[in-house]
């Protein structure tokens, strides 16, 4: 037999592979199986695995015979059948551990009660979509009847737990000492008969208060941003306690929020209106007979407007507050007129406007119960133009021991310069 | 060196093994049996006998160490003459391919 291993040159000079091609016929001196033999395939595995093959020569396949194979095949069967039962057990232990094992042995009458619902407007499960919407649920707290996409809200406040539970209760103790200095002022200054009024409205506003949440999200926050406070249109609201202080508007709280952009005047009181003047721009929109609530410098309306809803309402005396601002911090002066009398006293909210520059005003607000904060709540407004004014209005301001001057004149020039 | 008759034999076992799991072969022949066990009935046959042991045992108390010791013999024995055969068949291919010349 020719060498295996051995690439040799052939005779014509040809380059031999080094190895010999394997034919049935050149069976390699170990091998000794019959079983083999017939093969022919083999020889390409044999390339392959050749040094597996050599290792396995090496551990003497010799002197294994065929029932060694057989015995090596029947364990290697036997480990797989034991492989099969052993998993079986494991999936039939499972079954019974988590309950499913004998669901198919379930009557065929149980069965038809969970057959799949096929039916329009149910879930398979045979539910009817939007059940809940409609339910009512009682309150364990209130034991009222709450319906049931409302509940959770509803127990928040109920319970008193939770973020907006806690800003209501917070925001109703400020409230209540605004609202018991506001009252003792009442009772010292005006009348008893006077009290009727506002005391009777007081109560009904106190009950409905309760029921209407200035809080709630719900409430348009729109106007909040814009000016200190916005008024509601439904006569019902804590207006009164309000504006029988003087100089303690700033708090928004008592207000509710106005969904709509407007005002209807109808309903305020004289008292309301005032205030509401001064803060804000306060024309009538020939549209929806409302009261604008932007600012007093509101660029939808002129300042001409302006005045002519102030006279309208308040008489000739009335004037546009940023100018008066300038009036005010001056003295507590009363000996002028009736009209100046009341300017002054509504007035003094309307250091709102201007007074963006904080350091001018601090002196000239002692006098007022405002303090800064109003004005550095302004400061957050980036208008150019009323920087300007406000630079003029505290060079007027700052004359102080002046008498109050005659509005008419100074007014139009600073607002020529900012139209 | 002279190494023993039964170290060279479980040597070969060994290697064996070891060739089975390298080239997927244990694998293919593990799911050769199943499915063919599935396929002439013996799971479900080893179904029935598994229910009967658990309502002997009580379906709280049933172990996996029962399950092993009641089962075990009765699915081997429950195998087909068929399938015992056929998986032989081609366990001693692949020996014949892989294990010796």
């Amino acid at each position: 037999m020719p060498p295996l291993s051995s690439g040799q040159q052939g005779g014509e000079g040809r380059w031999q592979p080094l190895e010999v091609p394997w034919t049935h016929t050149n069976i390699p001196p170990q091998c000794v199986q019959p079983c083999c033999r017939p093969l022919c395939y083999e020889q390409s595995e044999h390339r392959l695995h050749k040094s597996s093959q050599m290792k396995m020569e090496e551990m003497s396949l010799s002197g294994l015979d065929n029932s060694k194979l057989e015995a090596i095949a029947q364990e290697i069967y036997a480990d797989l059948v034991e492989d099969s039962c052993l998993g079986f057990c494991f999936e039939v232990h499972r079954a019974v551990k988590c309950g499913y094992f004998f669901l198919d042995d379930t009557d065929p009458e149980s069965m038809k009660d969970f057959e799949i619902v096929d039916q329009p407007g149910l879930d398979i499960f045979g539910q009817v979509f939007n059940q809940w919407k409609s339910k009512e649920c009682v309150c364990p707290n209130c034991s009222r009847s709450i319906a049931a996409s409302r509940f959770a809200p509803h127990l928040e406040k109920c319970l008193g737990m939770g973020r907006n539970s806690s800003r209501i209760a917070n925001r109703r103790i400020a409230n209540s000492n605004n609202m018991n200095k506001s009252e003792s002022d009442q009772e010292d200054n005006d009348d008893i008969n006077d009290n009727d009024w506002s005391y009777g409205s007081e109560k009904k506003a106190k009950k409905r208060k309760s029921d209407k949440n200035p809080n709630s999200p719900r409430r348009s926050k729109s106007l909040k941003h814009k000016n200190g406070f916005s008024v509601c249109t439904s006569a019902s609201n804590t207006l009164p306690l309000l504006f029988s202080s003087s100089g303690e508007l700033s708090n928004s709280d008592p207000f509710k929020y106005n969904n709509s952009t407007g005002i209807s005047y109808e309903t305020l009181g004289p008292e309301e209106l005032r205030s509401l003047l001064t803060t804000q721009c306060g024309v009538i929109s020939e549209h929806t007979k409302k009261m604008c609530t932007r600012s007093l410098r509101c660029p939808q309306h002129t300042d001409e407007q302006r005045r002519t809803v102030r006279i309208y309402f308040l008489g000739s005396s009335a004037v546009l507050p940023e100018v008066e601002s300038s009036l005010d911090n001056d003295s507590f002066d009363m000996t002028d007129s009736q009209a100046l009398i009341s300017r002054l006293q509504w007035d003094g909210s309307s250091d709102l406007s201007p007074s963006d520059s904080g350091s001018s005003k601090t002196s000239e607000n002692q006098g007022w119960g405002l303090g800064t904060n109003s004005s550095e709540s302004r400061k957050t407004k980036k208008k150019k133009s009323h920087l300007s004014l406000v630079g003029t209005a505290s060079g007027l301001g700052s004359n102080k021991k002046k008498k109050p001057k005659p509005p008419a004149p100074p007014t139009p020039s600073i607002y020529d310069d900012i139209n | 060196m002279v190494v023993s008759k039964m170290n060279k034999d479980a040597q070969m076992r060994a290697a064996i093994n070891q060739k089975l799991i390298e080239t997927g072969e244990r694998e293919r022949l593990k799911e050769l049996l199943r499915a063919k066990l599935i396929e002439c009935g013996w799971k479900d046959q080893l179904k029935a006998h598994c229910k009967e042991v658990i309502k002997e045992k009580g379906l709280e108390h049933v172990t996996v160490d029962d399950l092993v010791a009641e089962i075990t013999p009765k699915g081997r024995a429950l195998v087909p003459d068929s399938v015992k055969k056929e998986l032989l068949q081609r366990i001693r291919t692949f020996l014949a391919q892989h294990a010796s010349l």
